[in-house]
C-alpha cells in the first residue's frame, strides 16, 4: 500500500556546511516543497544551488560536515530529522531508494552485479533463493533481456548506461516509496540518457515510485516531470507545472535559464559555413578503417572502430559530424589528425590541418604560458619570426579571437574554460591552417561561453575562409553552424548531406535516434 | 582545511630536522673539535660531558666530531645517487611512457627484473664485485633506485599523453623529443618531486646499512652505518656509541620524509 | 573463461622470462668483473699458473653465450658449483641457511598484514583525531629509524632491560620448531616495524579514498552498515590496490632480514653474503644471489595471481 497524500514534505529547511576555516556557510535557506504520491518532481539550478545538498539531506546521506540548522524532512507522516542514525540507515533503500550522478564507479568493481545487489536483501531478511529471484525479476524491469547474464558479470565489462540501470535496480530493488535522482543521466550520451528517462518515467507509472529528478538542465525535465521547481542559493524562487514553467516562467532567473538552454543563430548574427563556388577540396578520407590493436598470443587483433569511411571536405566548408557516444566519431578525428594510424584507406589533405579539443581543463599545458603556447605553435607551422615581430602578431591574434594582451602572460590555471578554448584556437589561427577540426569544442563549457566560442568559429569561417569539421552531438549547434552533416553510426558514415535535408528529413535510424533523444536532452 | 595546517606542521618540523643536519654538514665541513681519527687511549668510553658533547668510543675519539664528519657523506651518497637515479629514471621512463609498444615492454622487462633483486642486494654485489669505494656506492644505489624513478615517469607519462594539450603538440607535429622534455617534463613535477625527496631517504637508509655491513665508504672516512656497526659491542656500556649517530640518521630521514609529505599535500591541494 | 586462463598463461611466460633475465644478469654480473677474475679471485700474491688452474676450472675460458648455458643448466639441477672458502657445495650452504632468513621474513610480512590492516581501517574511519595523528606520526618516525639501529635499541630492550631475550640464540626449526619460531620473533619485528609504517601509511590513504568513492556512497544508499562496508567494500578493494606496495614490502624485507641477522648473530644468507664477500667467493655470492632473486621472483609472481583471484578487471586485462 502506499502511503497516501504528500510522500515528502519539506518544511523551512536550513542547511550549514563547515568551510575550511570550521566557520558555517548556509547552503540551504527556508527550504521548503513536497513530493505528491505518484509524481515526478523535478528540481533545476545551477551548480552550487543547494540541489545535490538537498538530495543528500532528504537521504540521510549528508556528510559530516554538513549540519541541519533547523527545519522538517517529513516522509510519510514521520519527522526524519528526529531520527537516529540507524533509524534513517535502515529507511535507506528500503523506503528512500538513491540513485547519482556517475555510473562509471558506483558499483563495487571487485563483486558480480548480483552480489552487489543481494547484500540489499541480506541485510534485512536473509532468505537466499527469494532473493535471487527478486534480483533477477528487477533486472528484467529495468530492461535488461537477460538478466541471469548481468547478474554473473563485473561491473566493468558494462556500459554506462547498463551500470546505471543496475544501479536504478538496486535502487528500486525493495520497492521504495521515494526515489531520489540526482542528476542520473548527465554523464550519458543523449540516446542512453533518454532511455534511462523513460525508464524511470515507466517506473513512477507502474510501480507508482514518486521521483525527485534533479538536474541543471530545464530541457531535460520538460517532457519527463510532472511539476518542477527552480532553486537558486538554498531556496525555490519557481515552482510549477512543467508546461507552465516552460511557457510563463514567473522569475527572472527562469526566464534566463530557458533562454540560456536554446541557441539562437540570429541573435548570434552565426551564418552557415558554406562551400565556395568551384571550391576544390582540401579533406578527403576514402574508405579509411582505423581501431585498436590489442596484443593476441599468436597475432595481434584488430578491433575495428571506424569502417570504411569515406568523406570530402570542400574549401571554406563548415561541415558537421554527428552520431551517439561509441559510433567513432573520435577515433574518425584522431586518424584524421595522425594520431592513430588508420589501418587502410587515403587521407588527402591540401594544406595544414589544426585541432581543438573538448575539455577546456587540458587544452593548454598547465606548465606554460599562452605566449609560449603561440609561440609553440608558431615553430610548429614552419615559420619564422625575430622576438620583436612576435609579440604584435601574438596580440592582434588574441584580440581576434576576444582575448586581451594580458592573457598574453598568463598561465591556463589563471584563466576561466571559455578563454583557455579561445586561446586554443588562438594557437590554431597562428598555424594558419587549412581546416580546423573541432572535437566537441562546446559541451564542457557554460551557457555564455559555448555562445561566444560558437560565434569565433563560425567567424573564422566566416572571415577568414577556414574550412571546418564540427564534431558534437549538440544539434542546434550543428544546425546552426555547418551546411553539410555527416551522421556516424557503428563506425559507418550512414547518412550525409545537406543539413536541412538530413535533419528534416531523416533517412537513416541513427538520425531518427539522434533526433529524438536531441528534443529531451539539448 | 584542517589537513592544510597539519602539512604546515610538517613543513616546520621538517625543515628543523633538516636544518640541523645542515648545520652539522657545513660545521662538518670546515672544522671538529677533534680530529676524527685521533685516538686517544686515555679518553676511552666517556660518557656525554662539556668536552665531549657526544662523548667517546673505544679508541678514545671524539664522537660528536665523528657525527660532524660523517654528515658529508651522508649527504654526498644520498644526492648523488639520486642523480644518477634520476637521469636513468628520466630518460628511460619518458621513453617508455610516450612511445609504448615493444620500447616500453623492453624497458619494463628490464626494469622488473632489477626490482626482482632486493635492493640492498644488488648494491652489495656490485660493491662486492668493484669494489668498496665511494663512487661505486653511489652508482650502485643510483641503478638500484633508477627503476623506481621509472615507474614514476612513465605512468605519469601516460597519464597525460591522453590530455588535449599533448595531442593538439601531437597535431602540430612537434618533434617527439621536444614533447618529452618540454611539454611533458614540466608536467612531471608534483609526481616527482615527492619521489625524489622519498628516494633521498631511502638512498640514506640503504647507504646506512651499506656501511654497517663495512661495504659502504671505507675508513678513515667516518659514516654513520660504520660508528654504530663499531659501537655495537659496546652498546650496554656505552649507549651513547649507539644514540648519537642514529639520532642523526633519523634527523635527516625524518626530516625529508615531513617535508615530501608537506610537498605531496601542498601539491594535491594546489591542483584542485 | 578463456580470458582468465589466457590471464594466467601470460602471467607464467612473463614469470619464467624475469626468472631468466634475473639468472642472467647474476651471472653476467659475476662474468664482467673488470680485470681478470680469476686473478681478482685469488689476489696479486698468486702464481700465474695457479690463476690458470682456477681459470679452467670455472671455464673462464669458454666463450660466455657457453658458459652462461652450461651454468642455467646445472643451477636448474639444483648446482651451482662448490664454494671456492668452505669446499662445499654452493647449494647444500644456502639451503643450510634458509630456514633464518626465509622464516624471519615470513614471520615479519604476518606481522605487517597482521598490524597494518586493522590499524589502517581504524584510524581511516576518523582521520585527523587524535589516535589517527598519534599513530601516523609514529609510523612517519619508525619508518626513519634504519633496521639496524632499530635493532640493536630493541636488544638492548629487550634483552639487557627486561632479561626475555638472548641475541644470538637460535634454534633450528627442526629441534625445536617453537622455540625456532620464538627465536626469530623478535628479529622479525625490528624487519617489520618499519614496513608496516610504510604499509600503514599507503592502506590508510586508500581506505580514505575509497571510503569517499562512488561504490561506498552506493552502499550506503543501500542502508548498509559502516562496519559490513569497510569489511565487504572498503578493506577488499584496498587490499587490490595494495598489492604493488605489499611485494615491494617483501623483497625489502627480504634485503632488511640480510643485514638485521648480522645485528642478531643469525646463522642466516645474511652472515654467508658477507663471508662470500669478504672472501671474494664468487660462485657462493652468486649462488646467493639468485636464490634470493628466484624467492621473490616467486613472490612477485603470486602476488599478481593473487591480485587477478580477488580483482575481475585483471583477469580480463587482455580482452578489454
Amino acid at each position: 500500500m502506499r502511503y497516501k497524500g504528500n510522500i515528502l514534505e519539506v518544511n523551512d529547511l536550513c542547511l550549514s556546511l563547515s568551510n575550511a576555516d570550521g566557520a558555517p556557510v548556509k547552503i540551504l535557506n527556508n527550504l521548503k516543497f513536497n513530493v505528491r504520491s505518484g509524481e515526478i518532481l523535478g528540481l533545476i539550478g545551477d551548480s552550487g544551488s543547494g540541489k545535490t545538498m538537498t538530495a543528500l539531506a532528504v537521504s540521510g546521506l549528508l556528510s559530516d560536515f554538513a549540519h541541519v540548522d533547523s527545519g522538517e524532512i517529513i516522509f510519510e507522516g514521520e519527522d526524519l530529522v528526529k531520527k537516529t542514525p540507524k533509524e534513517r540507515r535502515l529507511l535507506l533503500g528500503e523506503k528512500i531508494g538513491v540513485i547519482f550522478q556517475d555510473p562509471s564507479s558506483a558499483l563495487d568493481p571487485l563483486q558480480t552485479v548480483e552480489s552487489n545487489l543481494s547484500e540489499i536483501i541480506s541485510i534485512r531478511d536473509g532468505d537466499k533463493s527469494k532473493g535471487h529471484e527478486r534480483i533477477l525479476n528487477m533486472l528484467k524491469t529495468v530492461g535488461f533481456d537477460d538478466p541471469k547474464q548481468i547478474a554473473k558479470r563485473y561491473p566493468h565489462r558494462l556500459s554506462g548506461g547498463q551500470r546505471q540501470r543496475v544501479l536504478i535496480a538496486g535502487a528500486a530493488l525493495m520497492n521504495p516509496s521515494l526515489l531520489i535522482a540526482d542528476e542520473p543521466t548527465s554523464s550519458l550520451d543523449t540516446v542512453t540518457s533518454m532511455s534511462i528517462m523513460q525508464l524511470l518515467h515507466e517506473m513512477c507509472q507502474e510501480m507508482g515510485i514518486s521521483i525527485l529528478f534533479i538536474s541543471h538542465n530545464l530541457n531535460t525535465v520538460r517532457n519527463f516531470c510532472d511539476r518542477v521547481m527552480v532553486m537558486k542559493e538554498g531556496t525555490i524562487i519557481d515552482a510549477d507545472t512543467s508546461w507552465d514553467i516552460m511557457g510563463q516562467p514567473k522569475s527572472a532567473f527562469t526566464a534566463e535559464l530557458l533562454m540560456k538552454s536554446k541557441l539562437d543563430p540570429h541573435a548570434l548574427g552565426i551564418t552557415r559555413g558554406e562551400a565556395r563556388e568551384n571550391a576544390a577540396s582540401v579533406l578527403t578520407a576514402k574508405s579509411i578503417c582505423a581501431g585498436y590493436k590489442y596484443a593476441g598470443f599468436t597475432n595481434d587483433k584488430m578491433n575495428h572502430v571506424v569502417n570504411n569511411v569515406d568523406f570530402d571536405i570542400l574549401e571554406g566548408e563548415c561541415v558537421g559530424l554527428i552520431g551517439s557516444s561509441g559510433c567513432g566519431k573520435t577515433t574518425l578525428v584522431k586518424s584524421i589528425l595522425g594520431l592513430i594510424k588508420p589501418s587502410s584507406g587515403i587521407i588527402e589533405m591540401n594544406g595544414r590541418i589544426a585541432a581543438v579539443f573538448q575539455d577546456p581543463v587540458s587544452s593548454l599545458n598547465p606548465a606554460h604560458t599562452v605566449r609560449w603556447h603561440l609561440a609553440e605553435a608558431l615553430r610548429a607551422s614552419g615559420r619564422k619570426m625575430t622576438r620583436e615581430e612576435q609579440k604584435p602578431y601574438f596580440l592582434k591574434i588574441l584580440e581576434d579571437v576576444g582575448l586581451e594582451g594580458k592573457h598574453l602572460n598568463r598561465f591556463p590555471h589563471q584563466m576561466s574554460g571559455g578563454q583557455r578554448q579561445k586561446a586554443a584556437i588562438a594557437m590554431c589561427l597562428v598555424q594558419e591552417p587549412a581546416v580546423i577540426i573541432a572535437d566537441e569544442p562546446f559541451s564542457a563549457l557554460d551557457a555564455s561561453s559555448q555562445a561566444s566560442v560558437i560565434k569565433l568559429l563560425s567567424d573564422i569561417n566566416a572571415n577568414r575562409g577556414t574550412t571546418m569539421l564540427i564534431v558534437s552531438h549538440n544539434l542546434l549547434v550543428i544546425k546552426a553552424m555547418c551546411s553539410k552533416v555527416l551522421v556516424m553510426d557503428k563506425g559507418r558514415i550512414v547518412e550525409s548531406g545537406n543539413t536541412d535535408e538530413v535533419l528534416e528529413n531523416p533517412k537513416a535510424e541513427a538520425t531518427h535516434a539522434l533526433l529524438k533523444a536531441g528534443k529531451y536532452a539539448v | 582545511m584542517r589537513s592544510s595546517a597539519n602539512s604546515k606542521r610538517y613543513l616546520y618540523i621538517g625543515s628543523a630536522l633538516l636544518a640541523i643536519v645542515a648545520v652539522f654538514f657545513i660545521i662538518g665541513l670546515i672544522w671538529t673539535p677533534y680530529g676524527i681519527n685521533s685516538t686517544d687511549s686515555a679518553s676511552k668510553f666517556i660518557a656525554p660531558c662539556a668536552e665531549h658533547l657526544f662523548g667517546t668510543d673505544n679508541l678514545g675519539r671524539d664522537v660528536f666530531s665523528r657525527c660532524l664528519a660523517a654528515a658529508r657523506y651522508t649527504l654526498l651518497v644520498s644526492f648523488a645517487g639520486v642523480a644518477v637515479a634520476l637521469v636513468i629514471g628520466t630518460i628511460t621512463g619518458l621513453l617508455a611512457g610516450y612511445y609504448g609498444g615493444i620500447i616500453d615492454k623492453v624497458i619494463m622487462v628490464l626494469s622488473n627484473s632489477i626490482m626482482c633483486f632486493p635492493g640492498i642486494l644488488l648494491a652489495l654485489v656490485a660493491v662486492a664485485i668493484f669494489g668498496p669505494s665511494l663512487y661505486n656506492v653511489i652508482w650502485a644505489l643510483g641503478l638500484v633506485f633508477a627503476p623506481t624513478f621509472a615507474r614514476v615517469y612513465r605512468s605519469s607519462t601516460i597519464e597525460l599523453l591522453g590530455r588535449d594539450y599533448i595531442l593538439s603538440a601531437k597535431v602540430m607535429k612537434v618533434n617527439p623529443v621536444r614533447i618529452m622534455f618540454v611539454h611533458i617534463l614540466p608536467n612531471l613535477m608534483p609526481q616527482i618531486l615527492p619521489a625524489v625527496i622519498i628516494g633521498l631517504a631511502n638512498m640514506t637508509l640503504f647507504e646506512s646499512g651499506m656501511s654497517y655491513l663495512g661495504l659502504g665508504v671505507q675508513p678513515p672516512a667516518a659514516s654513520y652505518g660504520k660508528m654504530l656497526a663499531d659501537a655495537q659491542s659496546y652498546m650496554v656500556t656505552a649507549p651513547w656509541l649507539i644514540f648519537f649517530p642514529t639520532l642523526m640518521l633519523v634527523c635527516y630521514i625524518l626530516g625529508l620524509y615531513f617535508v615530501s609529505e608537506w610537498v605531496r599535500t601542498s601539491v594535491n591541494g594546489g591542483s584542485k | 573463461m578463456g580470458n582468465e586462463v589466457r590471464t594466467v598463461f601470460s602471467k607464467i611466460c612473463e614469470f619464467v622470462l624475469t626468472a631468466l633475465l634475473v639468472s642472467f644478469f647474476t651471472f653476467a654480473a659475476f662474468s664482467i668483473i673488470p680485470g681478470d677474475t680469476a686473478r681478482v679471485m685469488l689476489g696479486p700474491d698468486a702464481s700465474e699458473a695457479q690463476v690458470q688452474q682456477l681459470r679452467t676450472e670455472l671455464g673462464l675460458d669458454r666463450p660466455l653465450a657457453e658458459r652462461y648455458g652450461t651454468w642455467l643448466r646445472d643451477a636448474f639441477r639444483g648446482d651451482l658449483g662448490n664454494s671456492l672458502s668452505f669446499g662445499t657445495p654452493v647449494s647444500e650452504l644456502i639451503s643450510s641457511r634458509l630456514a633464518v632468513t626465509l622464516g624471519m621474513s615470513f614471520i615479519a610480512l604476518i606481522i605487517v598484514i597482521l598490524v597494518s590492516f586493522p590499524m589502517a581501517a581504524f584510524c581511516s574511519r576518523n582521520p585527523g583525531n587524535i589516535t589517527d595523528k598519534t599513530l601516523s606520526t609514529a609510523g612517519h618516525i619508525l619508518f626513519a629509524i634504519p633496521p639496524f639501529a632499530l635493532s640493536m635499541m630493541l636488544i638492548l630492550i629487550f634483552s639487557k632491560v627486561f632479561h626475555i631475550f638472548t641475541a644470538g640464540r637460535y634454534t633450528a626449526p627442526g629441534d625445536n620448531f617453537g622455540a625456532y619460531v620464538v627465536s626469530l620473533l623478535l628479529p622479525s619485528l625490528c624487519i617489520a616495524l618499519p614496513k608496516i609504517a610504510m604499509t600503514f601509511k599507503f592502506l590508510r590513504a586508500s581506505m580514505i579514498e575509497y571510503s569517499h568513492s562512488d561504490f561506498v556512497r552506493t552502499a550506503k544508499s543501500h542502508g548498509l552498515t559502516d562496519l559490513r562496508i569497510m569489511l565487504r567494500h572498503i578493506i577488499p578493494n584496498s587490499a587490490v590496490s595494495s598489492i604493488t606496495v605489499i611485494s615491494l614490502v617483501l623483497s625489502d624485507i627480504l634485503g632488511g632480514s640480510l643485514i638485521v641477522e648480522q645485528v642478531f648473530n643469525l646463522p642466516g644468507l645474511g652472515r654467508l653474503l658477507l663471508a662470500a664477500i669478504s672472501r671474494r667467493d664468487f660462485p657462493l655470492l652468486s649462488g646467493i644471489v639468485l636464490y634470493l632473486a628466484i624467492i621473490t621472483v616467486i613472490l612477485y609472481f603470486l602476488a599478481d595471481i593473487f591480485a587477478a583471484v580477488i580483482d575481475p578487471r585483471i583477469r580480463d586485462r587482455r580482452a578489454a
